[in-house]
């Protein structure tokens, strides 16, 4: 019985009709034409144009040559500015913490105090995320004036979004049994609140948040170049004086910052856990 | 010390969870409640920690009916009142001291307590309930890092720090391997004895019940089934709480 239904089922692949086994094929070219047709657009769009790169390949290690050796002599000139960014990074956190906080208290399902008050501090986590943080700062731009000050705030507002969200799950999947059993001992709720869910949730907390000041260090970079001051300013400013030396000795601390940034904040949120 | 009269209580979906439910606990005494699964054992618990608003009846403490009483009044009056659970539903991450002196939150009201510090009046005793429990040398050790039967031992003298004069156990010992549901029943044993505490225990355990309690309470379908000290309840009769009406009939 099982090995007639074998059979049927072997033979019928075979004994297909020829009109079905042409619809098939084509069906397989008009894909596989579309796809090549995605990436042709993709092509002109972006204009690739490949032997501008060929041709212009000298250029780059003209670029690359007069930019060796980094020019270690401007060294302490790049202390500041490197401080500044890892500061604008700081600034950052510590606002977007600040503001995450209670937002997420309000848009955890298990301790929003009303409906209305979760879907409201939902939506401004998601809409602080869904703002890139160039363009928050721009908007700060137009308030205080150029600098870092702008740089942090648009970086605070912007993690937000992240940290508000990340919160908000950490206190939704933290474990409730001790908190109503601290309830029942008779404890007030900042009581409960302070001796059963901070300790619960304040090394996941905190972990999140150095991630954070993580990437908050590369976008202060960038955020550099839009005029947030720190080692991306300068080097802006380095590029469009032609100092190729200066640029390849900034490019060098940044490499640094960004891997040691890397590095301490999973050695750090390592030990959290 | 601890008086149920006539409680009754409906679930939403209509259904009777408990009718006329009665009982006494005395100070001193250890009575455990037996019953099959959704017989009420736990619902009966919550009722008497007012978790659960009962539709009828009253539960004394002392001398305060507690039915009668809501927000900060219930509050004061539920501090005698103290509860352990199958999981210990310790804090994790704080040490087993900590732990033991949140019991005593309830009477510590101010800024330091407010913002997680603990009374420092109470450390002392609260490494009293921890020797008390036989584990004053874990006193510094975070609380994630005990055994079940150790967490459970803590949960029950962060209970004591509470100084209750009533402890309600839902299934201390359904998590815990033989020796240590031993342990724990002895100390809760220990407990009525010389602390002259009322503990109303629900158990799973027929064997434990009949070796701890003084006085053991049949529940089945949300009603007191019977309620006699030990040495009376026959094994037929704590059997005919598990079978399933239908088989009964």
């Amino acid at each position: 019985m099982s090995l007639d239904i074998v059979r049927a089922g072997a033979g019928g692949s075979v004994c297909t009709p020829a009109w079905r086994r042409a619809l098939t094929g084509a069906l397989h070219f008009v894909l596989a034409l579309l796809g090549v047709a995605i990436v042709v657009q993709a092509l002109i769009v972006v204009e690739a144009r490949p032997q501008d790169l060929v041709t212009g390949i000298h250029g780059m290690a003209d670029l690359i040559w007069r930019a060796v050796p980094p020019d270690f002599s401007r060294l302490p000139s790049t202390l500041w500015p490197t401080l500044q960014t890892l500061d604008i990074a700081l600034f950052g956190t510590l606002v977007g913490i600040v503001i995450a906080l209670p937002l997420a208290l309000l848009a955890a399902a298990n301790m929003t105090p009303s409906r209305y008050a979760y879907y409201a501090a939902r939506a401004v986590i998601g809409f602080s995320r869904a703002v890139p943080d160039l363009v928050w700062a721009l908007l700060f731009v137009t308030a205080v004036g150029l600098g870092p000050f702008p740089g942090g705030l648009a970086l605070g507002v912007h993690s937000v979004g992240m940290l508000g969200r990340l919160f908000a799950e950490t206190i939704e999947q933290m474990d409730m049994a001790p908190i109503q059993a601290l309830e029942l001992t008779g404890a007030r709720r900042i009581q409960v609140f302070s001796h059963g869910i901070v300790p619960t949730v304040l090394p996941t907390l905190l972990g999140i948040s150095l991630y954070r000041l993580d990437e908050n260090i590369r976008s202060s970079l960038v955020l550099g170049f839009v005029g947030a001051g720190g080692i991306g300013f300068q080097l802006l400013t380095a590029m469009n004086l032609f100092q190729y030396q200066e640029v390849s000795l900034l490019l060098i601390i940044i490499f640094v910052i960004v891997l040691s940034a890397e590095r301490i904040s999973a050695a750090l949120r390592e030990r959290l856990a | 010390m601890l008086r149920v009269c006539g409680l009754s209580l409906r679930y939403p979906n209509g259904k009777l969870a408990l009718t006329d439910f009665s009982l006494t606990v005395e100070a001193g005494e250890l009575v455990t409640i037996l019953g099959g699964n959704g017989s009420g054992k736990t619902t009966l618990l919550r009722c008497i920690t007012r978790t659960v608003k009962p539709k009828a009846g009253e539960i004394w403490l002392g001398d305060t009916n507690l039915c009668a009483l809501e927000g900060e009044k219930l509050r004061r009056a539920r501090l005698a009142l103290a509860m352990i659970w199958q999981h210990a539903s310790l804090v994790r991450r704080r040490s087993v001291l900590a732990n033991v002196a949140s019991g005593t939150l309830g009477r510590h009201f101010g800024l330091r307590t407010m913002l997680g510090g603990l009374p420092p009046a109470e450390l002392h005793a609260a490494r009293g309930h921890l020797a008390e429990v036989g584990l004053a040398d874990l006193a510094e050790q975070r609380a994630g890092t005990l055994s079940g039967g150790q967490a459970q031992r803590v949960a029950i003298a962060r209970a004591l720090a509470q100084r209750p004069r009533v402890l309600l156990a839902d299934e201390p010992v359904a998590s815990l391997d033989p020796e240590a549901a031993e342990e724990i029943m002895r100390l809760l044993q220990r407990l009525a004895r010389s602390e002259g505490i009322a503990v109303l225990c629900v158990l799973h355990q027929v064997d434990l019940a009949y070796a701890y309690a003084d006085r053991v309470i049949g529940i089945r379908n949300g009603r007191g089934v019977f309620d006699l000290p030990c040495s009376q309840v026959s094994r037929e009769a704590v059997h005919r709480l598990y079978v399933h009406e239908a088989a009964a009939a």
